[in-house]
């Protein structure tokens, strides 16, 4: 096997037989050693949160991977090829250019028992962010995650000066066995910490004005009724009891079906990760 | 080839077995055993898991009595001269082809036991250690001490008595001479042979016993048309015998027609 | 109780249920691995091979199990180099059969060989002109490229993936894994072949020996092919019975159709070459080795039926999966599938031990052997890993991502 192996004798053949065989050594050597390398690089340059929003987006069945103007009917059938992430995204500007000014008249979106008030930005991972006039936004969890969580056991909020990063974990909760992290909805420097008696939970300086990934307006309703979809289908896969679907049900009988030790595997569900 | 050519003549040894002379006695596979350090079989040994490097077997014409005749046939390892089908399979180069003597000696320490060598021997004379091999007591003061047992689980197979080979090559370096003395070296069975039935010899020696029968039309070789140039050579002035070479006779061929 | 480790959107049957079948099948490998240990320790006169039997049970069953297994490397090839997108719902299943097929090989062999202790000599020493000496070289670099394939489906469980090392290492082997599944493809090419070089290189044995293309028999493309075109219908039948034992769809229809009519292709044009080899090794191989045909098949059992089974078992099974009609029908694919593989099965067990069972000599006999206890419970052994194995994997990662949607 090594040039210096007694009796090995060197013809053509085992030349190139061995050649072969230390290349494929390389190859595969090389690779792993390259992914390792690679995955440390980005370890330390944080891209682990943005891979976990990510690999969870990958995770959903296509049809729960629908693009945000599917839900609101402005497009046929799309499913969303950037992780629900509309920043870059060409059809999500060209659409807004075209979509008509929003109707003064509605305040807020209120279905299933939930309010969801409309002078607010909405993150799939189920936190509100408004802008506030002096450059800071608010973030608050919003009515599903609220009565999906209950009354947190303790909840660990990130020191003021902390830098948040966009799909990192902005804060922790527990509830009863289950622990739970909230996905953060923007990027940024925290400035003020609220908490569950508050109506918000955090005050956070941003790092770019660019907000676009986050719901508004006429896309509330049809993606709250796609999330409480969602969450039949996490309850019935969880065990929980079947529920009528007449539109009566409201999210407080639903959250109540949920047997406790399905707490965590159903908010994981609803991105509100374990 | 692994071995390195060494200084003096290039001998190609091979056999010539006269089946007319060959009693059957079987000394010349007790001979071998002996030589050799052949392990006595493991209790639960059959007909195909001993160790028989030589082996004697009885070939019949295929006729009922009154016309039936038989042969003797000393069987072993065939020292295939050409594409030696075990020396080729080998994965570890534990077989190796001597370029200065053309005997394909088996190197047990190297042998992994895989056992392909085995399935591509068309002569069948490879041997595998399917037990430890296990002498009882006191019959290890008969162990010869030129000759390495073998371990269990390795294949094994005549190789001319190599040992004797070395042997004469000493006997012939301490006399100052380049090549061995001709007639020193012969292997065990050949000496043990009552009848002088098995004849060994230098085939590039055209006055030897083997290179004379293959000259002789008496002559044979087994599976001669396999293409790995045998060094033995069978003799018979039968000529149902000097068909039992011929593959298209093996049984079960439709041709068979001895006698 | 486990619930935390069973992917999401997925139900899966009961704790204790599934110990209850971990343990059967742990109670199987038990035995088995008894009966290996047997093997080991009082040396392989455990087995029934013998000196003219020196291949038994475990090199015919390595040598299927490996065809069978060829589904893990062409299915890569397939959905990585091809790009056939609706592979990517068995690429998962596939890799773990793979495995498991390849693992239980090498320990087969393991306890095969006379002295498993020396087996790096061959690599210390390789033979190029040996065929064994290929396959052990490829078998070992392929079984670690399987090994890194898996590591991806481990590390994406629900709890495994909470550690950000093993998140983004996953990720970035998943970058990767066109390389692998190349090397992968590479690799198998030539093991595949190299083990039809074993019998097809066998002067001795003019019943295996065949003529060489290049410096290879025909034995080599042969049994490449045969293992490309099996590959998929196992993949096929594996899928099919976990879904079965699940109770439930794990893919969608559109994936056993795009297996079944692969397989059906490539089963075609293996049929045709092997036609073509056998009429060329009847007619000229075979006399000019000096025996006759008839000598192969004048054996019982082994008579010339045993050929023509061959031959049905990969003839039907490729005109059912060639016709669009049938093959959208799972009463017709699967068992199209399973006497697909049965035929390679066949295939390899003509070779090794029809081989070995004729005689060369005149005066030798032909010889029976049936496999001894211990060989037998050393093969269950390996079944019994692989169902383990499988069972865990099923259950703890996602071998059908489509599994959700369905």
């Amino acid at each position: 096997m090594l040039p210096w192996n007694y009796g090995l004798h060197w013809t053509l053949g085992t030349m190139v037989f061995l050649g072969a065989f230390y290349t494929v050594l390389v190859v595969v050597a090389t690779t792993l050693v390259s992914a390792v390398v690679r995955s440390r690089r980005s370890l330390r340059a944080g891209g682990a949160d943005g891979l976990r929003w990510r690999s969870d987006f990958h995770d959903l069945a296509a049809r729960d991977r629908a693009c945000r103007h599917q839900l609101t009917g402005e497009l046929e059938c799309r499913e969303c090829p950037n992780g629900f992430d509309c920043r870059q995204c060409d059809t999500h500007r060209a659409i807004l250019e075209q979509r008509p000014a929003p109707e003064p008249g509605a305040r807020s979106v209120e279905d299933f028992g939930m309010t969801f008030p409309l002078d607010r930005l909405y993150h799939r991972g189920h936190t509100w962010v408004r802008r506030e006039r002096n450059g800071t936004v608010t973030v608050g969890l919003d009515d599903l995650g609220r009565v999906l969580v209950g009354k947190p056991d303790s909840v660990d909020l990130p020191r003021k000066g902390h830098r948040l990063r966009l799909h990192a974990t902005a804060w922790r909760m527990r509830k009863g066995r289950a622990g739970l992290s909230v996905v953060s909805p923007v990027a940024g420097i925290v400035v003020e910490t609220g908490g569950p008696d508050q109506p918000w939970y955090l005050k956070v300086r941003p790092e770019q004005a660019d907000l676009r990934h986050l719901l508004e307006g006429i896309e509330v309703r049809p993606w709250l009724a796609r999330e409480m979809e969602r969450l039949q289908r996490a309850l019935m896969a969880a065990g929980a009891a079947p529920q009528p679907v007449d539109g009566q049900a409201t999210l407080a009988s639903l959250a109540a079906s949920c047997p406790e030790e399905c707490r965590e595997a159903v908010c994981g569900a609803m991105f509100l990760r374990p | 080839m692994i071995s390195e050519k060494k200084p003096g003549k290039i001998c190609r040894y091979g056999m010539a077995i006269d089946l007319d002379k060959c009693t059957g006695c079987g000394a010349c596979m007790i001979a071998c055993a002996v030589e050799n350090n052949v392990p006595p079989a493991n209790p639960a040994a059959t007909d195909l898991t001993g160790i028989t490097w030589l082996r004697v077997f009885k070939v019949d014409n295929g006729e009922e009595y009154p016309r039936k005749e038989s042969v003797y046939f000393p069987m072993m390892c065939q020292q295939c001269g050409v594409e030696t089908p075990c020396y080729l399979v080998c994965p570890q180069q534990a077989v190796d082809v001597d370029p200065s003597t053309g005997i394909v000696f088996q190197m047990p320490e190297r042998c992994l036991g895989c056992r392909y060598c085995m399935a591509a021997c068309p002569y069948h004379s490879r041997y595998f250690n399917w037990w430890d091999p296990k002498w009882p007591a006191g019959m290890e003061k008969t162990l010869n001490p030129d000759v390495a047992p073998r371990m269990r689980g390795v294949v094994e197979k005549c190789n001319y008595c190599h040992g004797r080979w070395h042997a004469a090559r000493e006997r012939a370096a301490q006399a100052g001479l380049k090549d061995i003395i001709p007639g020193d070296y012969v292997p065990a069975c050949v000496e043990a042979c009552p009848a002088g039935a098995i004849e060994f010899g230098d085939l590039n020696d055209p006055a030897s016993a083997p290179a004379q029968a293959a000259k002789d039309p008496n002559s044979f070789r087994l599976l001669a048309t396999l293409g790995t140039e045998p060094k033995v050579y069978y003799r018979s002035k039968r000529p149902w015998a000097k068909r039992i070479g011929d593959p298209s006779q093996a049984p079960g061929s439709k041709e068979t027609s001895r006698g | 109780m486990d619930r935390r480790f069973i992917p999401t959107g997925v139900a899966r049957c009961s704790t204790s249920r599934f110990l209850m079948w971990l343990a059967l099948w742990a109670a199987l490998l038990a035995f088995g691995l008894y009966s290996a240990g047997l093997c080991l320790v009082e040396g392989l006169n455990q087995t029934h091979m013998n000196n003219r039997f020196a291949f038994g049970l475990w090199i015919f069953l390595d040598l299927t199990v490996i065809a069978l297994g060829a589904g893990a490397f062409f299915t890569g090839f397939l959905l990585y180099i091809l790009k056939r997108k609706e592979l990517r719902g068995v690429i998962n299943s596939a890799v773990v059969i793979g495995l498991m097929c390849y693992g239980g090989a090498m320990a087969v062999l393991g306890v095969d060989v006379g002295q498993p202790l020396r087996a790096w000599f061959t690599f210390w020493y390789p033979n190029v002109h040996s065929m064994l000496t290929e396959v052990t070289f490829c078998i070992s670099c392929y079984l670690t490229v399987l090994l890194i394939e898996y590591l991806p489906i481990v590390l994406k469980n629900r709890k495994l993936r909470q550690v950000p090392h093993f998140l983004v290492f996953e990720h970035e082997l998943h970058n990767l894994v066109y390389v692998f599944a190349g090397v992968g493809t590479f690799l198998s090419f030539f093991h595949q072949g190299s083990l039809g070089g074993l019998y097809g290189v066998l002067r001795g044995r003019p019943f295996a020996f065949r003529e060489e293309l290049g410096i290879w028999p025909t034995t080599f493309f042969l049994f490449i092919l045969s293992a490309a075109a099996v590959g998929p219908s196992f993949i096929l039948l594996t899928t099919w019975l976990v879904q079965k034992l699940a109770r439930k769809p794990l893919v969608r229809p559109a994936v056993f159709e795009s297996l079944g009519r692969i397989s059906g292709l490539l089963l075609a044009a293996y049929v045709l070459l092997k036609t073509v080899d056998t009429i060329v090794w009847l007619r000229r191989t075979t006399p000019r080795s000096g025996f006759l045909p008839a000598q192969y098949y004048a054996w019982k059992p082994f008579g010339i039926w045993l050929l023509f089974v061959e031959i049905a078992l990969f003839l039907v099974p490729m005109a059912i999966l060639l016709i669009p009609k049938l093959r959208a029908r799972t009463a017709w694919l699967v068992p199209a599938a399973a006497m697909a593989c049965c035929g390679v099965a066949l295939n390899r067990f003509v070779l090794t031990i029809q081989t070995l069972a004729l005689p060369t000599l005149s005066f030798d006999r032909f010889v029976y052997y049936l496999p001894s206890w211990q060989e037998t419970g050393t093969f269950l052994a390996v079944v019994a890993a692989g169902v383990l194995v499988y069972s865990i994997s099923f259950r703890y990662f996602v071998l059908f991502p489509e599994e959700r949607e369905l």
